[in-house]
């Protein structure tokens, strides 16, 4: 038989919350962590708000030695790095604990276009001057070369490589086992949660840093999710905004953060006696393979991933007794996502409570996953349900108990998380209480 | 970029890059004197010196080649232990270097 995964350390930088008591709270309190967009100037654009992460209430520099890293880090990597930097703390695991080539770091990260305020700002500036005085669209790619170099620190270019959260969560935690990225979009964090348990059970580690990390408040982030007709623009509203599974719903809430987790091989938590928050006991994941971001209307592959996720686990769907959904806030997830749990399930009385915690944290995109892994392992533990929030009219295309507004007390013995990306890709996380 | 009025001397240099070096690797400035070594007391690593060359540009107003840092560090301290060797001072000297050269004594070769 394989040795269990066991989570033992969680860190989440979030828009309700920095460090687990914070984010705890807020989960059970059913505060929403949207707003007006404060990143940049955001006039003129159809969607004006955001679930950002507090500036004034992060300092990433905090959580970085020697503190000039901090510069080489885009927003997202400084996200991983501080979560990781909590989940480590919360784990006591300590660096004589674990040979550090069999400490693993998987990361969901990797958006859309540049990834900081800075490097846009040089794109844009030069490809505006090099464009001057000229009626076409095309770029005169040997003048912005020269405005581009004239005016970008080099430095900026190597932030926005994808793989580079990763590595810095490496460096910080001198994690020198295997490193990994997945850039699977929404499903991102819940991905590398799923392949960081697979390191364990293959055995190349006995402990993981996995999690998720996004930052796409940024102007094309915004522009681009809102040109795709993915975001709510109940701009006069922010808190009210993410609304999943509301009849009202208009689209999800662009969001940022992080969270990590430190998986760990049982008999590694075992022989340092290491507190337990939950058994990861399982995860699937399949692809739609059928249109670019439309979900498969029958729901078949989202079904087939939370079956294998439960097989995985040597479990049954009576077994589950929680379910953080997806729930984006858009039409087509929430009412997809609500047939793929039918038919999963078999009969409606089956069907236990799905929540979307997105109604409160926003969609933190590559970060989703594993931020809603973090709220379900946590309600596990503390024995709650966390609510969705902004439910006020119901859907007859998603009529299950979604927890309206406000947290219920509840001992849920497992709890499956979901994650549904544009491109198809779904997958599946099991925790059970350990 | 011509940048005359931006051309630094003497000991305001020094100061200068002195600040640019706690800049760029986040340090106190008096924590930077003209013999700590950047890599050896200070911690940088090799992308830190593409950000100090971009910005002596600044100070300078004057694009330095990227090719021009390597090549005088190969010049100035063959065979050297580069973690210990590249100082403060020598990183003024480069800026000084590169400021004649803005200012018409060198030739602006690529």
């Amino acid at each position: 038989m394989r040795e269990r995964v066991a989570i033992t350390g969680i860190g989440v930088v979030t828009p309700i919350g920095v460090g687990r008591a914070e984010f705890m709270a807020a989960l059970r309190e059913g505060r929403s962590g949207a707003g007006p967009i404060t990143a940049f100037d955001c006039e003129g654009f159809d969607t004006r708000i955001a679930a950002e992460v507090d500036d004034t209430h992060f300092d990433a520099g905090a959580y970085v030695e020697p503190r000039k890293m901090v510069k080489h880090m885009s927003r997202s990597a400084r996200f991983a790095v501080a979560a990781a930097a909590m989940a480590r703390r919360d784990s006591a695991l300590a660096s004589g604990d674990a040979d550090p080539y069999r400490i693993a770091v998987s990361l969901g990260a990797g958006g859309m276009g540049p990834v900081d305020l800075d490097l846009l700002a040089a794109q844009a500036t030069a490809a505006i001057i090099s464009a001057r005085g000229s009626d076409s669209d095309d770029l005169d790619v040997p003048a912005f070369a020269r405005v581009f170099r004239e005016r970008t620190n080099p430095i900026t270019m190597l932030r926005g490589l994808p793989n580079l959260a990763a590595a810095h969560v490496a460096i910080q935690q001198d994690a020198r086992g295997p490193n990994n990225t997945i850039t699977t979009a929404c499903s991102a964090g819940t991905q590398a949660i799923g392949e960081g348990m697979r390191a364990i059970q293959r055995g190349d580690a006995d402990v993981v840093l996995a999690g998720g990390t996004d930052a796409m408040i940024n102007p094309v982030g915004v522009l681009g999710f809102s040109m795709l007709g993915t975001l709510s623009r109940r701009n006069d509203q922010p808190a009210r905004a993410s609304r999943p599974f509301d009849v009202e719903r208009d689209g999800f809430v662009i969001g940022e953060g992080a969270a990590m987790l430190v998986l760990e091989r049982e008999s590694c938590a075992r022989a340092r006696g290491a507190r337990v928050f939950a058994e990861l006991a399982g995860y699937g994941c399949t692809c739609d393979a059928y249109r670019i971001t439309d979900e498969r209307p029958d729901a078949e592959a989202a079904v087939r991933a939370m079956q294998r996720c439960l097989e995985d686990a040597g479990l049954t769907p009576a077994d589950v007794a929680y379910i953080n959904a997806h729930g984006t806030g858009t039409q087509m997830n929430d009412a997809t996502e609500t047939r793929a749990v039918k038919a999963l399930f078999g009969r409606p009385d089956r069907i236990p409570p799905m929540s979307s915690t997105k109604s409160m944290i926003g969609h933190l995109l590559a970060a989703a996953g594993a931020v809603e892994l973090a709220a379900t392992v946590l309600a596990l533990y503390a024995g709650f349900l966390p609510p969705t929030i902004n439910y006020d009219s119901p859907d007859p295309a998603c009529d299950l108990d979604c927890v309206p507004n406000t947290a219920r007390a509840a001992r849920a013995d497992t709890a499956l998380s979901n994650s549904f990306g544009f491109g198809g890709q779904n997958a599946c996380l099991v925790i059970r209480r350990w | 970029m011509s940048g005359d009025s931006s051309v630094v001397e003497g000991r305001s240099l020094l100061e200068a890059v002195r600040g640019i070096v706690a800049d760029v690797l986040m340090v106190p400035r008096d924590s930077v004197h003209a013999d700590s070594a950047l890599v050896a007391d200070l911690g940088a690593e090799s992308i830190d010196f593409l950000d100090l060359t971009f910005r002596l540009e600044e100070i300078l107003g004057k694009k330095i080649p990227t090719a021009r840092w390597d090549a005088f560090v190969t010049e100035r301290l063959p065979g050297a232990d580069l973690s210990r060797a590249i100082t403060t001072a020598v990183v003024v000297e480069f800026a000084e270097r590169e400021r004649d050269r803005a200012a018409g004594t060198a030739p602006a070769s690529t």
